[in-house]
Protein backbone atom coordinates (compact mmCIF):
# COMPACT_ATOMS: atom_id res chain seq x y z
CA UNK A 1 0.00 0.00 0.00
CA UNK A 2 3.10 2.17 0.34
CA UNK A 3 3.38 2.89 -3.07
CA UNK A 4 -0.08 3.43 -3.93
CA UNK A 5 -1.27 6.33 -5.11
CA UNK A 6 -5.17 7.26 -4.33
CA UNK A 7 -7.82 9.31 -5.70
CA UNK A 8 -9.54 11.49 -3.12
CA UNK A 9 -13.33 10.05 -3.66
CA UNK A 10 -11.22 6.56 -3.08
CA UNK A 11 -9.06 7.63 0.30
CA UNK A 12 -12.68 8.79 1.65
CA UNK A 13 -14.43 6.40 0.82
CA UNK A 14 -11.78 4.15 2.16
CA UNK A 15 -11.98 5.95 5.81
CA UNK A 16 -15.11 6.02 5.70
CA UNK A 17 -15.43 1.50 5.46
CA UNK A 18 -13.11 1.79 8.12
CA UNK A 19 -15.04 4.18 10.47
CA UNK A 20 -18.10 1.94 9.52
CA UNK A 21 -16.07 -1.04 10.86
CA UNK A 22 -15.94 0.43 14.18
CA UNK A 23 -19.23 -1.06 16.36
CA UNK A 24 -18.92 1.85 18.58
CA UNK A 25 -19.79 4.58 15.90
CA UNK A 26 -22.79 2.11 14.75
CA UNK A 27 -25.20 3.01 17.54
CA UNK A 28 -23.85 5.86 19.90
CA UNK A 29 -25.44 8.45 22.06
CA UNK A 30 -23.56 11.53 22.49
CA UNK A 31 -24.53 14.66 25.13
CA UNK A 32 -24.29 17.89 24.05
CA UNK A 33 -26.32 21.49 22.82
CA UNK A 34 -27.67 21.94 19.58
CA UNK A 35 -26.50 24.77 17.80
CA UNK A 36 -27.53 26.54 14.39
CA UNK A 37 -30.26 24.05 13.51
CA UNK A 38 -31.75 24.47 10.03
CA UNK A 39 -34.80 23.09 8.36
CA UNK A 40 -34.29 22.23 5.01
CA UNK A 41 -36.92 22.43 2.45
CA UNK A 42 -36.28 18.72 1.63
CA UNK A 43 -37.09 17.96 5.23
CA UNK A 44 -33.98 17.20 6.33
CA UNK A 45 -32.86 19.18 9.19
CA UNK A 46 -28.75 20.29 10.37
CA UNK A 47 -27.43 21.15 12.98
CA UNK A 48 -24.14 21.10 15.08
CA UNK A 49 -24.14 19.26 18.31
CA UNK A 50 -21.70 21.04 20.52
CA UNK A 51 -19.83 21.30 23.78
CA UNK A 52 -17.28 24.13 25.35
CA UNK A 53 -14.53 22.88 23.47
CA UNK A 54 -15.74 20.71 20.46
CA UNK A 55 -18.29 20.06 17.94
CA UNK A 56 -19.48 17.92 15.28
CA UNK A 57 -21.80 18.45 12.54
CA UNK A 58 -25.28 16.25 12.74
CA UNK A 59 -27.60 15.53 9.69
CA UNK A 60 -31.28 14.17 10.79
CA UNK A 61 -32.73 12.80 8.32
CA UNK A 62 -36.81 13.59 7.10
CA UNK A 63 -37.50 9.47 7.69
CA UNK A 64 -36.13 9.31 11.40
CA UNK A 65 -37.35 12.43 12.12
CA UNK A 66 -40.93 11.07 11.45
CA UNK A 67 -40.55 8.48 13.39
CA UNK A 68 -38.72 9.65 16.37
CA UNK A 69 -39.03 13.08 16.69
CA UNK A 70 -41.14 14.42 20.41
CA UNK A 71 -39.99 17.56 20.12
CA UNK A 72 -38.87 20.68 17.87
CA UNK A 73 -35.12 21.17 18.76
CA UNK A 74 -34.15 24.73 19.16
CA UNK A 75 -30.69 26.27 19.30
CA UNK A 76 -29.12 25.73 22.60
CA UNK A 77 -31.18 22.81 23.78
CA UNK A 78 -28.95 20.42 25.94
CA UNK A 79 -29.36 16.85 24.40
CA UNK A 80 -28.79 13.55 24.05
CA UNK A 81 -28.36 12.04 20.32
CA UNK A 82 -28.55 8.85 19.21
CA UNK A 83 -27.20 7.89 16.21
CA UNK A 84 -24.39 6.79 14.18
CA UNK A 85 -21.21 8.35 12.79
CA UNK A 86 -19.88 8.18 8.87
CA UNK A 87 -18.09 9.86 6.63
CA UNK A 88 -19.85 12.17 3.95
CA UNK A 89 -18.07 11.58 0.87
CA UNK A 90 -18.90 14.75 -0.69
CA UNK A 91 -17.28 16.40 1.58
CA UNK A 92 -14.78 14.93 3.32
CA UNK A 93 -16.01 15.21 6.85
CA UNK A 94 -17.62 13.06 9.12
CA UNK A 95 -20.90 13.65 10.64
CA UNK A 96 -23.43 12.02 13.04
CA UNK A 97 -26.24 10.60 11.49
CA UNK A 98 -29.03 10.99 13.72
CA UNK A 99 -32.08 8.60 14.66
CA UNK A 100 -33.55 10.34 17.67
CA UNK A 101 -32.75 13.58 19.79
CA UNK A 102 -33.63 13.57 23.58
CA UNK A 103 -34.18 16.55 25.78
CA UNK A 104 -31.11 17.53 28.14
CA UNK A 105 -31.81 20.15 30.15
CA UNK A 106 -32.40 23.86 28.32
CA UNK A 107 -29.09 24.70 27.18
CA UNK A 108 -27.83 27.12 29.72
CA UNK A 109 -26.77 29.98 26.95
CA UNK A 110 -30.43 29.70 26.15
CA UNK A 111 -31.70 30.19 29.63
CA UNK A 112 -29.34 33.57 30.37
CA UNK A 113 -30.44 34.75 26.84
CA UNK A 114 -34.75 34.39 27.87
CA UNK A 115 -33.44 35.16 31.42
CA UNK A 116 -31.77 38.86 30.26
CA UNK A 117 -34.32 39.20 27.38
CA UNK A 118 -36.88 39.23 30.13
CA UNK A 119 -35.31 41.25 32.23
CA UNK A 120 -34.38 44.26 30.17
CA UNK A 121 -38.20 43.82 28.04
CA UNK A 122 -39.11 44.71 32.28
CA UNK A 123 -36.96 47.93 31.96
CA UNK A 124 -37.77 49.33 29.37
CA UNK A 125 -35.12 48.56 26.88
CA UNK A 126 -37.00 47.46 24.13
CA UNK A 127 -40.06 50.39 24.07
CA UNK A 128 -41.21 51.24 20.88
CA UNK A 129 -41.28 55.03 21.83
CA UNK A 130 -37.73 55.31 23.06
CA UNK A 131 -36.57 54.48 19.14
CA UNK A 132 -35.34 57.38 16.70
CA UNK A 133 -35.86 57.65 13.58
CA UNK A 134 -33.49 56.75 10.90
CA UNK A 135 -32.52 59.75 9.00
CA UNK A 136 -34.24 59.39 4.74
CA UNK A 137 -31.07 60.97 3.28
CA UNK A 138 -27.85 60.08 5.48
CA UNK A 139 -24.54 61.78 4.35
CA UNK A 140 -22.49 59.82 6.71
CA UNK A 141 -23.02 56.07 8.06
CA UNK A 142 -21.18 54.45 10.61
CA UNK A 143 -20.72 50.98 10.57
CA UNK A 144 -19.09 48.80 13.58
CA UNK A 145 -18.60 45.37 12.54
CA UNK A 146 -15.12 43.49 11.51
CA UNK A 147 -13.40 44.93 9.20
CA UNK A 148 -12.91 41.47 7.24
CA UNK A 149 -15.52 39.34 6.16
CA UNK A 150 -18.19 39.23 3.92
CA UNK A 151 -20.98 41.92 6.24
CA UNK A 152 -18.41 45.42 5.59
CA UNK A 153 -18.48 44.07 1.80
CA UNK A 154 -21.65 43.50 1.62
CA UNK A 155 -22.65 46.85 3.34
CA UNK A 156 -20.03 48.88 1.24
CA UNK A 157 -21.04 47.08 -2.07
CA UNK A 158 -24.89 48.37 -1.18
CA UNK A 159 -24.56 51.66 -0.14
CA UNK A 160 -21.96 52.46 -3.70
CA UNK A 161 -24.77 50.78 -5.23
CA UNK A 162 -27.90 52.63 -4.02
CA UNK A 163 -26.79 55.93 -2.40
CA UNK A 164 -23.45 56.97 -3.55
CA UNK A 165 -23.47 59.98 -2.00
CA UNK A 166 -22.81 59.01 1.77
CA UNK A 167 -19.18 58.48 3.32
CA UNK A 168 -18.57 55.34 5.13
CA UNK A 169 -16.93 55.61 8.35
CA UNK A 170 -15.84 51.92 9.58
CA UNK A 171 -15.23 51.24 13.41
CA UNK A 172 -13.58 47.81 13.24
CA UNK A 173 -14.21 45.32 16.15
CA UNK A 174 -14.28 41.44 16.90
CA UNK A 175 -17.46 39.81 16.40
CA UNK A 176 -17.06 36.82 18.00
CA UNK A 177 -15.32 35.27 21.26
CA UNK A 178 -15.02 36.84 24.73
CA UNK A 179 -13.68 40.47 23.52
CA UNK A 180 -15.78 41.01 21.61
CA UNK A 181 -18.59 42.73 23.40
CA UNK A 182 -16.39 45.14 25.02
CA UNK A 183 -14.66 45.90 21.82
CA UNK A 184 -18.45 46.38 20.46
CA UNK A 185 -19.12 48.57 23.01
CA UNK A 186 -16.05 51.03 23.01
CA UNK A 187 -17.13 51.51 18.97
CA UNK A 188 -19.98 52.24 19.39
CA UNK A 189 -19.01 55.13 21.74
CA UNK A 190 -16.07 55.85 19.65
CA UNK A 191 -18.53 56.38 16.49
CA UNK A 192 -20.38 59.35 18.46
CA UNK A 193 -17.11 61.29 18.24
CA UNK A 194 -18.09 61.41 14.56
CA UNK A 195 -20.53 63.19 12.98
CA UNK A 196 -22.67 60.40 11.88
CA UNK A 197 -25.94 60.07 10.75
CA UNK A 198 -27.36 56.57 11.42
CA UNK A 199 -24.78 53.85 12.59
CA UNK A 200 -25.25 50.01 11.38
CA UNK A 201 -23.90 47.42 14.24
CA UNK A 202 -23.62 43.52 12.89
CA UNK A 203 -21.93 41.18 11.71
CA UNK A 204 -22.88 37.91 9.20
CA UNK A 205 -24.27 35.18 10.03
CA UNK A 206 -23.55 32.23 12.42
CA UNK A 207 -24.27 29.99 14.98
CA UNK A 208 -25.88 31.22 18.34
CA UNK A 209 -22.69 30.98 20.17
CA UNK A 210 -20.97 33.31 17.02
CA UNK A 211 -23.65 35.83 18.01
CA UNK A 212 -22.97 35.78 21.34
CA UNK A 213 -21.52 39.22 21.51
CA UNK A 214 -24.60 40.44 20.25
CA UNK A 215 -26.97 38.99 23.07
CA UNK A 216 -24.53 40.71 25.71
CA UNK A 217 -25.99 43.08 28.01
CA UNK A 218 -23.55 45.88 27.88
CA UNK A 219 -24.27 46.02 24.44
CA UNK A 220 -27.48 46.00 24.72
CA UNK A 221 -27.02 48.80 27.07
CA UNK A 222 -24.57 50.53 24.91
CA UNK A 223 -26.73 50.80 22.11
CA UNK A 224 -29.60 51.82 23.83
CA UNK A 225 -27.69 54.67 25.88
CA UNK A 226 -26.21 55.59 21.88
CA UNK A 227 -27.52 59.01 20.69
CA UNK A 228 -27.04 57.86 16.83
CA UNK A 229 -29.73 55.62 15.39
CA UNK A 230 -28.98 52.37 15.42
CA UNK A 231 -29.39 49.78 12.68
CA UNK A 232 -29.20 46.33 13.86
CA UNK A 233 -27.48 43.79 11.49
CA UNK A 234 -27.01 40.55 12.94
CA UNK A 235 -26.86 38.04 10.14
CA UNK A 236 -29.72 35.67 11.71
CA UNK A 237 -32.68 35.19 10.15
CA UNK A 238 -34.61 33.45 12.04
CA UNK A 239 -33.73 34.30 16.04
CA UNK A 240 -33.81 37.80 17.47
CA UNK A 241 -30.55 38.54 19.29
CA UNK A 242 -30.75 41.41 22.21
CA UNK A 243 -29.21 43.50 19.95
CA UNK A 244 -32.05 43.62 17.71
CA UNK A 245 -34.62 44.12 20.02
CA UNK A 246 -32.94 46.95 21.57
CA UNK A 247 -31.62 48.78 18.23
CA UNK A 248 -33.93 51.28 16.45
CA UNK A 249 -34.14 49.33 13.10
CA UNK A 250 -33.61 45.68 13.02
CA UNK A 251 -31.86 44.05 9.70
CA UNK A 252 -32.19 40.22 8.96
CA UNK A 253 -28.70 40.53 7.14
CA UNK A 254 -25.95 43.54 6.94
CA UNK A 255 -26.70 43.90 3.15
CA UNK A 256 -30.42 44.73 4.63
CA UNK A 257 -29.55 47.31 7.20
CA UNK A 258 -27.99 49.12 4.65
CA UNK A 259 -30.60 48.88 2.15
CA UNK A 260 -32.80 50.38 5.06
CA UNK A 261 -29.88 53.47 5.96
CA UNK A 262 -30.01 54.85 2.58
CA UNK A 263 -32.58 55.33 -0.37
CA UNK A 264 -31.84 54.69 -3.57
CA UNK A 265 -30.39 57.39 -5.30
CA UNK A 266 -32.77 57.14 -8.44
CA UNK A 267 -35.88 56.88 -6.74
CA UNK A 268 -34.75 60.36 -4.81
CA UNK A 269 -33.78 61.47 -8.48
CA UNK A 270 -37.38 60.77 -9.45
CA UNK A 271 -38.85 62.16 -6.67
CA UNK A 272 -37.63 65.75 -6.94
CA UNK A 273 -38.80 65.22 -10.56
CA UNK A 274 -41.82 64.57 -9.68
CA UNK A 275 -42.32 67.40 -6.88
CA UNK A 276 -40.77 69.64 -9.63
CA UNK A 277 -43.45 68.44 -12.22
CA UNK A 278 -46.05 68.90 -9.32
CA UNK A 279 -44.83 72.30 -8.41
CA UNK A 280 -45.10 72.91 -12.05
CA UNK A 281 -48.63 71.80 -12.37
CA UNK A 282 -49.92 73.20 -9.96
CA UNK A 283 -48.42 76.73 -10.89
CA UNK A 284 -49.65 76.73 -13.87
CA UNK A 285 -53.20 75.50 -12.61
CA UNK A 286 -52.66 78.82 -10.05
CA UNK A 287 -52.35 80.98 -13.42
CA UNK A 288 -54.78 79.58 -15.69
CA UNK A 289 -57.78 80.01 -12.47
CA UNK A 290 -56.24 83.41 -12.27
CA UNK A 291 -56.41 84.44 -15.87
CA UNK A 292 -60.05 82.58 -16.21
CA UNK A 293 -61.35 84.53 -13.30
CA UNK A 294 -60.02 87.63 -15.16
CA UNK A 295 -61.91 87.35 -18.20
CA UNK A 296 -64.64 86.44 -16.29
CA UNK A 297 -64.73 89.69 -14.12
CA UNK A 298 -64.01 91.55 -17.74
CA UNK A 299 -66.87 90.24 -19.86
CA UNK A 300 -68.84 91.71 -17.02
CA UNK A 301 -71.07 94.51 -19.12
CA UNK A 302 -70.12 97.11 -16.49
CA UNK A 303 -66.20 96.85 -17.80
CA UNK A 304 -67.12 96.81 -21.45
CA UNK A 305 -69.79 99.58 -21.56
CA UNK A 306 -68.66 102.01 -18.34
CA UNK A 307 -71.20 104.63 -19.64
CA UNK A 308 -74.18 101.74 -19.20
CA UNK A 309 -73.41 102.64 -14.81
CA UNK A 310 -74.61 106.50 -16.04
CA UNK A 311 -76.88 105.39 -18.40
CA UNK A 312 -79.02 103.19 -15.46
CA UNK A 313 -78.04 106.18 -13.16
CA UNK A 314 -79.28 108.91 -15.33
CA UNK A 315 -82.49 106.36 -15.70
CA UNK A 316 -83.08 106.41 -12.87
CA UNK A 317 -82.51 110.15 -12.09
CA UNK A 318 -85.73 110.43 -14.55
CA UNK A 319 -87.54 108.80 -12.97
CA UNK A 320 -86.99 109.97 -9.69
CA UNK A 321 -87.28 113.59 -11.25
CA UNK A 322 -90.85 112.48 -13.25
CA UNK A 323 -92.27 111.18 -9.86
CA UNK A 324 -90.97 114.15 -7.70
CA UNK A 325 -92.34 116.38 -10.90
CA UNK A 326 -95.99 114.21 -11.16
CA UNK A 327 -96.39 115.16 -6.97
CA UNK A 328 -95.96 118.22 -6.86
CA UNK A 329 -98.36 118.82 -9.24
CA UNK A 330 -101.04 116.87 -7.84
CA UNK A 331 -100.92 118.35 -4.94
CA UNK A 332 -100.60 122.28 -6.47
CA UNK A 333 -104.09 121.17 -8.56
CA UNK A 334 -105.88 119.39 -5.95
CA UNK A 335 -105.25 122.03 -3.92
CA UNK A 336 -106.31 124.52 -6.47
CA UNK A 337 -109.46 122.64 -6.88
CA UNK A 338 -110.38 122.74 -3.12
CA UNK A 339 -109.92 126.74 -2.90
CA UNK A 340 -111.99 126.94 -6.43
CA UNK A 341 -114.96 124.88 -5.00
CA UNK A 342 -114.32 127.21 -1.24
CA UNK A 343 -114.56 130.61 -3.63
CA UNK A 344 -117.35 129.32 -5.21
CA UNK A 345 -119.65 128.53 -2.56
CA UNK A 346 -122.55 130.41 -1.35
CA UNK A 347 -121.68 130.97 1.70
CA UNK A 348 -118.97 133.48 0.45
CA UNK A 349 -120.74 134.60 -2.84
CA UNK A 350 -124.45 135.55 -1.68
CA UNK A 351 -124.37 135.30 2.11
CA UNK A 352 -127.64 137.17 2.36
CA UNK A 353 -129.57 134.85 0.57
CA UNK A 354 -128.53 132.08 3.31
CA UNK A 355 -129.82 134.44 5.97
CA UNK A 356 -133.33 134.93 3.96
CA UNK A 357 -133.58 131.26 3.45
CA UNK A 358 -132.78 130.33 6.95
CA UNK A 359 -135.35 133.09 8.17
CA UNK A 360 -138.01 131.79 5.42
CA UNK A 361 -137.89 128.46 7.03
CA UNK A 362 -137.87 129.58 10.79
CA UNK A 363 -140.99 131.46 9.76
CA UNK A 364 -142.56 128.43 8.50
CA UNK A 365 -142.19 126.43 11.21
CA UNK A 366 -143.14 129.07 13.12
CA UNK A 367 -146.52 129.35 11.81
CA UNK A 368 -147.28 125.87 11.71
CA UNK A 369 -146.89 125.90 15.43
CA UNK A 370 -149.09 129.35 15.73
CA UNK A 371 -152.29 126.95 13.78
CA UNK A 372 -151.76 123.94 16.34
CA UNK A 373 -151.68 126.18 19.68
CA UNK A 374 -154.86 125.29 21.32
CA UNK A 375 -155.07 128.54 23.23
CA UNK A 376 -155.21 130.29 20.40
CA UNK A 377 -159.12 128.42 19.64
CA UNK A 378 -159.74 129.11 23.37
CA UNK A 379 -159.05 132.78 22.36
CA UNK A 380 -162.20 132.67 19.15
CA UNK A 381 -164.27 131.18 22.39
CA UNK A 382 -164.21 127.85 22.40
CA UNK A 383 -164.47 126.05 25.74
CA UNK A 384 -162.31 122.64 27.19
CA UNK A 385 -164.14 120.36 29.43
CA UNK A 386 -161.52 118.57 31.71
CA UNK A 387 -161.80 116.16 34.08
CA UNK A 388 -158.70 116.45 36.40
CA UNK A 389 -155.89 117.18 33.61
CA UNK A 390 -157.47 115.11 31.13
CA UNK A 391 -159.54 116.80 28.08
CA UNK A 392 -163.12 115.39 28.11
CA UNK A 393 -163.39 114.75 24.29
CA UNK A 394 -166.79 112.73 23.98
CA UNK A 395 -170.01 113.12 25.85
CA UNK A 396 -170.18 109.65 26.49
CA UNK A 397 -167.20 110.00 28.75
CA UNK A 398 -169.10 112.00 31.50
CA UNK A 399 -171.91 111.11 33.57
CA UNK A 400 -174.55 113.16 35.66
CA UNK A 401 -173.19 114.08 38.75
CA UNK A 402 -169.58 114.41 37.38
CA UNK A 403 -167.68 117.11 38.60
CA UNK A 404 -165.74 118.68 35.71
CA UNK A 405 -163.62 121.82 34.44
CA UNK A 406 -164.86 124.08 31.76
CA UNK A 407 -161.65 125.85 30.59
CA UNK A 408 -162.11 129.62 28.93
CA UNK A 409 -159.85 131.52 27.63
CA UNK A 410 -159.41 133.71 30.86
CA UNK A 411 -159.80 130.86 33.46
CA UNK A 412 -161.64 127.76 34.78
CA UNK A 413 -165.09 127.58 35.58
CA UNK A 414 -165.81 124.03 38.10
CA UNK A 415 -169.66 122.61 37.21
CA UNK A 416 -171.77 119.40 38.15
CA UNK A 417 -173.30 117.60 35.11
CA UNK A 418 -176.90 117.18 35.61
CA UNK B 1 -31.13 78.74 1.36
CA UNK B 2 -27.83 77.28 -0.10
CA UNK B 3 -26.85 76.10 4.07
CA UNK B 4 -29.67 73.62 4.14
CA UNK B 5 -28.83 70.36 4.47
CA UNK B 6 -30.40 67.49 1.49
CA UNK B 7 -32.93 66.39 4.15
CA UNK B 8 -34.18 69.97 5.20
CA UNK B 9 -33.98 71.09 1.21
CA UNK B 10 -36.28 68.24 -0.11
CA UNK B 11 -38.41 68.52 2.77
CA UNK B 12 -38.90 72.46 2.44
CA UNK B 13 -39.87 71.38 -1.26
CA UNK B 14 -42.57 68.89 -0.59
CA UNK B 15 -43.78 71.09 2.04
CA UNK B 16 -44.13 73.84 -0.67
CA UNK B 17 -45.52 71.25 -2.83
CA UNK B 18 -48.52 70.14 -0.78
CA UNK B 19 -48.90 74.09 0.25
CA UNK B 20 -49.20 75.15 -3.56
CA UNK B 21 -51.46 71.59 -4.27
CA UNK B 22 -53.82 72.73 -1.68
CA UNK B 23 -54.67 76.10 -3.58
CA UNK B 24 -55.37 78.98 -1.20
CA UNK B 25 -52.26 80.60 -1.73
CA UNK B 26 -52.43 84.27 -3.65
CA UNK B 27 -51.25 84.10 -6.96
CA UNK B 28 -48.27 86.63 -5.44
CA UNK B 29 -47.56 84.22 -2.87
CA UNK B 30 -47.87 81.11 -4.73
CA UNK B 31 -45.22 82.78 -7.99
CA UNK B 32 -42.55 83.54 -4.85
CA UNK B 33 -42.98 79.87 -3.43
CA UNK B 34 -42.35 78.85 -6.98
CA UNK B 35 -39.39 80.75 -7.36
CA UNK B 36 -38.21 79.27 -3.86
CA UNK B 37 -39.25 75.80 -5.25
CA UNK B 38 -37.32 76.01 -8.14
CA UNK B 39 -34.36 76.79 -6.31
CA UNK B 40 -34.64 74.35 -3.88
CA UNK B 41 -34.83 71.91 -6.62
CA UNK B 42 -31.95 72.79 -8.51
CA UNK B 43 -29.94 72.88 -5.13
CA UNK B 44 -31.36 68.90 -4.37
CA UNK B 45 -30.31 67.83 -8.12
CA UNK B 46 -27.02 69.52 -7.49
CA UNK B 47 -26.34 67.92 -4.04
CA UNK B 48 -27.15 64.60 -5.97
CA UNK B 49 -24.92 64.89 -9.10
CA UNK B 50 -22.42 66.60 -7.75
CA UNK B 51 -21.45 64.59 -4.94
CA UNK B 52 -17.98 62.16 -5.39
CA UNK B 53 -18.64 58.40 -5.30
CA UNK B 54 -18.70 57.64 -2.07
CA UNK B 55 -15.50 56.89 0.38
CA UNK B 56 -15.55 54.12 3.21
CA UNK B 57 -12.47 55.16 5.95
CA UNK B 58 -11.69 52.79 8.76
CA UNK B 59 -11.51 54.95 11.86
CA UNK B 60 -8.29 54.39 14.02
CA UNK B 61 -8.57 53.77 17.83
CA UNK B 62 -6.97 57.26 17.45
CA UNK B 63 -9.36 58.52 15.76
CA UNK B 64 -7.49 58.66 12.21
CA UNK B 65 -9.38 57.90 9.24
CA UNK B 66 -7.50 55.83 6.62
CA UNK B 67 -9.12 55.00 3.04
CA UNK B 68 -10.37 51.40 3.02
CA UNK B 69 -10.79 49.21 0.32
CA UNK B 70 -12.20 45.62 1.18
CA UNK B 71 -10.13 42.86 0.01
Amino acid sequence: MENEIFTVSAINAHINKMLKRDPNLKNIRIKGEISNYRNYPSGHSYFTLKDEKSQIPAVFFKFNKQRFLEFEPENGMKVIVKGKIEVYETDGKYQLYVTKIEKDGIGDLFARFEQLKKDLDKEGLFEETHKKEIPKYPKRIGVVTAKTGAAIRDIITTIKRRYPISEILIFSTLVQGNQAAPQIVRQIRHAQEFDIDTLIVGRGGGSIEDLWPFNEEIVAREIYACEIPIISAVGHEIDFTIADLVADKRAATPTAAAELAVPNIREVKNNIGQLSNRINKSIENKIVENRTRLSHISQKNVLKNPESIYEIKGMQLDNLINKLDYSSKTIISQNRNKLFRIENSIVLKKPEEIIKAKKDRYMKNFNKLEILNPLLTLKRGYAMAKSGDKVISSAKDVEVGDEIDIEFDDGTVNTKVI
Amino acid sequence: MENLSFEESIEKLEEIVNRLENGDVPLDDAIDEFKKAMDLVKICNDKLNDAEESIAKIVENNGELIDFNPE
